[in-house]
């Protein structure tokens, strides 16, 4: 890895605590990120955005499952755009889920705001190419 | 002042009549009953399509030739009417040259001259109109059987007087054997009470502002049959755009309508099934793609993984995936006896029983949360039922209600029965935390389905719950508010 690479923080937004125990170890063990944040649900994750004491540690990328209690992934995009704006930093979104509907798939893709949508298990190597693009800012210009 | 009043004839006023008589375009005739003497006029010939001479003038020609043999008794008994100077009307039917029979009116009179009794008569064709009036005849005949085949009837309100008329088939519509007069008021109350402002309703509109109307009502009948009619009613306006008229029809649709109601319950039923059925499927693949998912996932990182604690760790995970596909398999097993449990015996059941069951067997978490529970099951003590079912349901609301108790208080659970028509309902009241039925409202019965960050949920229970209660043909609906709690309503049978 280049020395010349920038700190990443990733955070993963989902209930499922075996998921968040394995993409926080996967993470770990191939070295992809710096740093890892986990919220249980999207409320969690809006709460802590919003915080201004946190302003100087929000993630740079976001992994946020659908089916969540108390706010849904569909629910914490939309509250996501909404406080967009005031946030000092650009943090990528990208939606994960298990399922397979088509509808959902086509709500994510088509949303500005997703990065793409991402099937679980999640794939090693997309992870650690989008791990690499935020790592090299030049690669990041396409999101901007 | 007529023509016998006014004149004095003199012998060339006498054949001027006869001229006019001869030349007017009538069939004049005079005959003498006694001297058997006959006199036709040149209308007579031509009414008949011949010229004078060319047939012969008699009585007995006439009566036999000319006279169609079923008309002969009405002509007889027109032309011998005892009453002097009376013009008795008979219409028959005379042999003409070339168009067949045709109908003629004949006028007689009897006059008794110095050379014996004399009738007169004058016959006039009559042939078009008594044909449009066969024609009409026929027509109305046609148009009330139609209308009594199809069952409609026709009606008409007449907006000056309020008047109310009726077709024949109204009548055996209405089930009423005598064709009384009725108001439009009369006529409304024999629609069912629920109908009675709906149509007094359209019925002002057609006449207010001239709106149309077409709809389906239920109607008792005289005999007090209930059936669904159709009544339909155009406004007739005059030329200032008033309307001086309603006219309708009024049809049993009684038989169509009871099956598009059934086809409709049958296709509500089936579509339902239907989504229940694509909504499960969805379910469980997503729910076992999950759980294989992490799975593969954390073999994977088994295998990754160097040091022999964090190998312990994966482990670990890798057994609560094995535990939760296990009850995934059981939530699965357990929808499916759902449906072959249907075909079991239902049995009369005790509310009261089945639920001291179900709560001594959860009198640890009722105790542990302090919670009082009130039933009243005296508006419908017992139910029909498959016991498991009942239980089952009982369970499961009864586990809610305490699950999601309201953090500042004891729950308060109240639970009663009511018997309505042939309906028994099962009403399950808490002051728990209550959900968000804007939010969640059409997703709360579904499968793995949960709303609040609590580690026990699993969105399982009203998912089982619901599909209990409509396996049997109930149905489930709920009220809730947030912080205030939740009503559930069951409809069992």
């Amino acid at each position: 890895m280049n020395t010349e690479n920038k700190n990443v923080t990733a955070g993963i937004v989902d209930d499922d605590e075996i998921f968040t125990y394995g993409f926080k170890k996967l993470t770990t063990i191939k070295g992809l990120f710096d740093k890892t944040l986990n919220f249980s649900n999207g409320k969690q994750a809006i709460d802590f955005l919003k915080d201004p004491q946190n302003a100087h540690r929000l993630p740079d990328v976001l992994f946020v499952d659908i089916n969540m209690p108390v706010m849904n992934g569909w629910e914490f995009n939309d509250a996501f755009e909404e406080i967009k704006s005031q946030l000092g930093k650009n943090i990528l979104i990208y939606n994960i889920s298990s399922s397979i509907d088509l509808e959902d798939i086509k709500r994510a893709k088509n949303n500005p705001l997703i990065a793409d949508y991402l099937l679980k298990p999640i794939d090693e190597l997309y992870l650690a190419e989008i791990a690499r693009s935020l790592q090299n800012p030049t690669d990041r210009r396409r999101y901007n | 002042m007529s023509f016998s009043e006014s004149h004095k004839f003199s012998a060339e006023g006498i054949a001027h009549i006869a001229r006019i008589i001869d030349q007017i375009n009538l069939g004049i005739w005079e005959y003498n009953t006694d001297t058997k003497e006959v006199k036709w006029s040149s209308g007579f010939y031509s009414a008949l399509g011949y010229t004078p001479g060319e047939i012969e003038c008699s009585y007995n020609f006439f009566f036999d030739q000319l006279l169609y043999y079923h008309d002969k008794q009405i002509f007889l008994k027109a032309t011998h009417h005892p009453r002097q100077g009376g013009s008795p009307v008979a219409h028959i039917r005379l042999l003409t040259k070339q168009n067949g029979y045709q109908w003629f009116e004949s006028t007689t009179q009897k006059h008794d001259a110095a050379d014996g009794p004399v009738i007169y008569g004058v016959l006039t064709n009559i042939n078009a109109l008594k044909i449009s009036q066969i024609r009409a005849a026929e027509a109305e005949f046609k148009s009330n059987e139609i209308g009594r085949i199809a069952k409609i009837g026709s009606w008409e309100i007449d907006t000056a007087t309020m008047g109310l008329t009726f077709s024949k088939e109204m009548y055996d519509i209405f089930e009423l054997n005598t064709q009384v007069k009725m108001s439009v008021e009369e006529a409304i109350s024999f629609f069912e009470p629920q109908f009675r402002q709906v149509l007094t309703n359209v019925i002002n509109d057609a006449l207010n502002y001239c709106k149309p109307y077409d709809i389906e009502l239920l109607f008792k009948t005289a005999k007090n049959n209930v059936i669904w009619v159709r009544s339909k009613g155009i406004p007739v306006i005059n030329d200032h755009g008033k309307c001086i008229t309603i006219r309708g029809i009024f049809q049993d649709i009684d038989s169509i309508k009871r099956k598009g109601i059934t086809l409709q319950s049958s296709i509500t039923l089936l579509d339902d099934q239907n989504k229940r059925l694509q909504n499960f499927a969805y379910i469980v693949s997503h729910n076992l793609r999950s759980h294989s998912g992490n799975l593969k996932f954390m073999v994977n990182l088994f295998e990754e993984a160097k040091l022999g604690e964090e190998r312990t760790e994966i482990f670990s995970h890798i057994k609560t995936i094995s535990e939760s596909l296990s009850a995934t398999m059981g939530h699965l097993d357990e929808i499916v006896r759902i449906q072959s449990e249907i075909s079991r015996e239902r049995k009369l059941l005790d509310f009261e029983t089945i639920f001291n069951n179900v709560a001594s067997a959860l009198h640890t978490n009722i105790d542990r949360t302090n919670a009082v529970i009130n039933t009243d099951f005296s508006g419908c003590p017992q139910v029909e039922y498959i016991p498991a079912y009942l239980e089952s349901i009982l369970q499961n609301l009864l586990t809610n209600a305490i699950k999601y108790k309201h953090p500042n208080r004891n729950p308060v659970i109240n639970i009663a029965t009511q018997k309505v028509g042939n309906d028994v309902y099962l009403v399950f009241e808490d002051n728990g935390i209550g959900i968000d039925m804007q939010r969640h409202g059409d997703q709360l019965f579904g499968m793995y389905k949960t709303f609040h960050q609590n580690s026990d949920s699993k969105g399982i229970g009203l998912f089982i719950t619901r599909n209990q209660v409509e396996a049997l043909g109930g149905s489930i609906q709920v009220d809730s508010t947030v912080n205030v709690g939740t009503k559930f309503t069951v409809r069992l049978v």
